[in-house]
């Protein structure tokens, strides 16, 4: 859990920033998630977290890839979304083309936040499995499982119990 | 004697009670004078007058041209009610049920608009008795915001006419003694007094409506100056919804909304007129303070309602001049050097401001490359966008501000033509539909210093090759069309920047101390 504990960690820190009103100089227009409202989390040296979503002629910053899936029903157009994979500099490209939405190869995803303040954290994309244990398995991430993108989609769009 | 002593003891004790009781005094950063305002001597005799001095309309043919964007229309007189019902349960001690059984009425009114102005004093007969001089002030400056929207409305005259006019309804309502004044106010001097806060603190949801209905009265100028008329309603199809959704219902602003954050446009060519409705707005704002305070009987109220009004009225500030005035106190009409339209804000200094939902912005720069703004033509753009209203440098700013911002936008643009201006509105995934159908661009990518030369519209093909002509580095670049030009995105420029200050209405970041000369240090 440790990657969660430096993410909390940042999140406090942003949210004492946001408490005191403190504009950090490098985000521009900085705007909150479309779906979940909370600040986007940028890169940082050691992960990459900013999700973009490609829509028509918009780059819209969202927190997580499970708030893209929540709120893609507003866009009628086809998406791509650049997830943030375990490699720096190296999104993960998603597609929703008429409708259907596809990954590379060997795409899988991490969903178990229960709090939107972790959903940048333990809401993710991963290129492989292995790449997805390795993040588990560092960060002490609870019943973790290894989702495919139509299981991911599914599990996203379940309703509320 | 011994009843003035009374007296004086009881005002003392009044005046502790209230700085006592007032939970937001003891806010960081939020500084209130101590002592209640004294009544002034020159208190204008008008407002000891039970007469109702009612007044009316210049009769005019632009009247009720409003209504050629019904929706709008019923928008604004529902405003109208709003203030009055709240009003009227404030002066009646519904104070209780404000939050709740008021603001019920009052959203269900909201939703299902009047069709025609509503007289506020059949709705709050109550406030109108106890505060009629109040309402004659409210009643002429919203006539005025009114009138000055139907002139823009009216079709069949040029921009010309009805900048004329505009400049004819400010003299006609400067002649009148309700009046207020057109000079820039310091906000953080006019939210400074001992009740100051109450009822955004109390009535967080009924303050969301005041300053929501101000958002609108706000907002719509830049909507409608300049903009042919046959282009305004397309606008406020997203304006209108945008109200209605979300500006309504915010409790989180820091402070009301400002007409020159809103309208910046409009702020600059009629600063006095975007003064008076701040300067108004505010004095809406002092009066929900008093009227919400427990400790201040029907008298005391009463005299801080008629010292709010002195405060802001035209005949108090005669004497005075724009840019003039010591800081802090009533006569401060200072303002940013590049928008004459808004006094002083809480934290200011020089052109920067706090924007709520924006942060720390320089109106004299472009608000997505951060160069300063071009003075002259062509002026560059303005995006509408999640609520706030932003001025940049050029097209590929305002697209690329846009494109970064989730939800629809408006795009108001310079062309070559400084009569004909170019206004772009977006669906969710930035799809632009325009006003000049034979509208095509230029933009050949280069620094930002320069962009408002190689980034622009023009209302032709020939208006472009006349630019190209005249200009020979462009001579290989050709006319862009709408589809082209919005699908090219340059993302955030490396020369944004913004002020890494905190938020002065959230601790911190006061207004620096004043020096002797009444300047900052």
């Amino acid at each position: 859990m440790k990657i969660i504990n430096t993410i909390s960690k940042s999140l406090a820190l942003l949210a004492i920033v946001g408490t005191l009103g403190i504009a950090p100089m490098a985000m521009a227009h900085e705007t909150p998630c479309p779906y979940c409202k909370m600040k986007v989390v940028q890169n940082t040296k050691e992960m990459d977290n900013e999700v973009v979503l490609k829509v028509g002629n918009k780059r819209i910053e969202y927190r997580c890839v499970y708030c893209i899936i929540k709120d893609q029903k507003k866009y009628s157009g086809d998406l791509i979304v650049y997830a943030p994979s375990e490699k720096i500099g190296e999104p993960i490209i998603l597609k929703r083309t008429g409708g259907k939405w596809t990954a590379p190869e060997g795409t899988v995803f991490l969903n178990v936040f229960t709090k939107h303040a972790d959903c940048a954290a333990l809401s993710r994309a991963f290129t492989s499995k292995t790449a997805l244990d390795k993040y588990v398995a560092a960060h002490k991430v609870a019943d973790a499982k290894a989702l495919t993108l139509e299981k991911f989609i599914e599990a996203v769009n379940k309703p509320a119990k | 004697m011994k009843s003035t002593f009374l007296l004086v003891l009881a005002s003392l004790l009044a005046t502790f009670a209230i700085s006592q009781d007032m939970p937001e005094m003891e806010m960081p950063n939020l500084k209130k004078q101590a002592e209640l305002p004294t009544m002034p001597r020159d208190m204008p005799g008008w407002i000891d007058s039970p007469g109702l001095d009612h007044l009316f309309y210049k009769a005019a043919p632009y009247n009720w041209a409003i209504n050629r964007i019904p929706f709008f229309a019923k928008d604004m007189f529902a405003t109208g009610v709003g203030h009055a019902m709240a009003y009227e349960a404030l002066v009646r001690g519904e104070a209780p049920t404000l939050e709740t059984k008021t603001f019920d009425t009052i959203n269900w009114v909201l939703k299902h608009q009047p069709s025609l102005p509503v007289d506020e004093g059949a709705i709050s007969p109550t406030f109108m008795r106890k505060y009629g001089y109040l309402e004659k002030v409210f009643d002429w400056a919203h006539l005025l915001h009114f009138q000055t929207i139907d002139v823009f409305m009216h079709q069949g005259w040029t921009d010309a006419q009805k900048e004329a006019e505009i400049e004819r309804l400010w003299a006609l309502y400067q002649a009148e003694p309700y009046a207020i004044t057109g000079l820039p106010m310091n906000m953080e001097y006019l939210d400074s007094f001992p009740y100051s806060m109450k009822f955004r603190t109390d009535y967080p949801k009924v303050n969301g409506l005041f300053w929501g209905y101000h958002w609108l009265q706000t907002v719509n100028y830049d909507m409608l100056y300049r903009v042919p008329v046959q282009d305004q309603a397309a606008q406020y199809e997203l304006i209108g919804k945008r109200y209605h959704d979300v500006e309504l219902y915010k409790t989180d602003r820091d402070f009301m909304p400002m007409t020159a954050e809103m309208s910046p446009r409009f702020a600059k060519r009629f600063p006095f007129i975007a003064n008076a409705f701040d300067n108004l707005h505010m004095l809406h704002d002092n009066v929900n303070d008093i009227f919400s305070q427990t400790n201040l009987n029907e008298a005391q109220k009463q005299e801080q309602t008629k010292i709010a009004i002195y405060r802001v009225l035209a005949s108090t500030h005669s004497k005075e001049k724009a840019g003039d005035g010591e800081a802090l106190t009533m006569h401060d009409h200072r303002f940013p050097p590049s928008q004459p339209g808004m006094g002083m804000m809480k934290g200011s200094e020089g052109d920067e401001m706090w924007m709520s939902g924006m942060g720390w912005m320089n109106m004299g720069e472009c608000a997505h490359c951060s160069i300063a703004l071009p003075e002259g033509q062509p002026w560059g753009a303005t995006v509408f966008a999640d609520g706030w209203t932003m001025t940049v440098r050029c097209l590929m700013c305002a697209r690329d501000m846009s494109s970064e911002t989730p939800g629809r936008a408006i795009i108001r643009a310079a062309t070559e033509d400084p009569n004909r201006l170019l206004v772009l509105i977006s669906d969710e995934e930035g799809n632009w539909t325009t006003n000049i159908k034979d509208v095509v661009f230029l933009e050949k990518f280069a620094e930002h210093p320069e962009c408002s030369a190689w980034s622009r519209a023009f209302t032709s093909r020939a208006a472009f090759d006349t630019y190209v002509a005249a200009n020979p580095e462009y001579k290989d670049d050709k006319p862009m069309t709408l589809v082209e030009w919005a699908a090219i995105n340059h993302g955030t420029p490396d020369t944004f920047s913004r002020p890494d200050k905190p938020n002065p209405y959230k601790g911190g970041g006061g207004t620096p101390p004043v020096t002797k000369s009444g300047g900052k240090p």
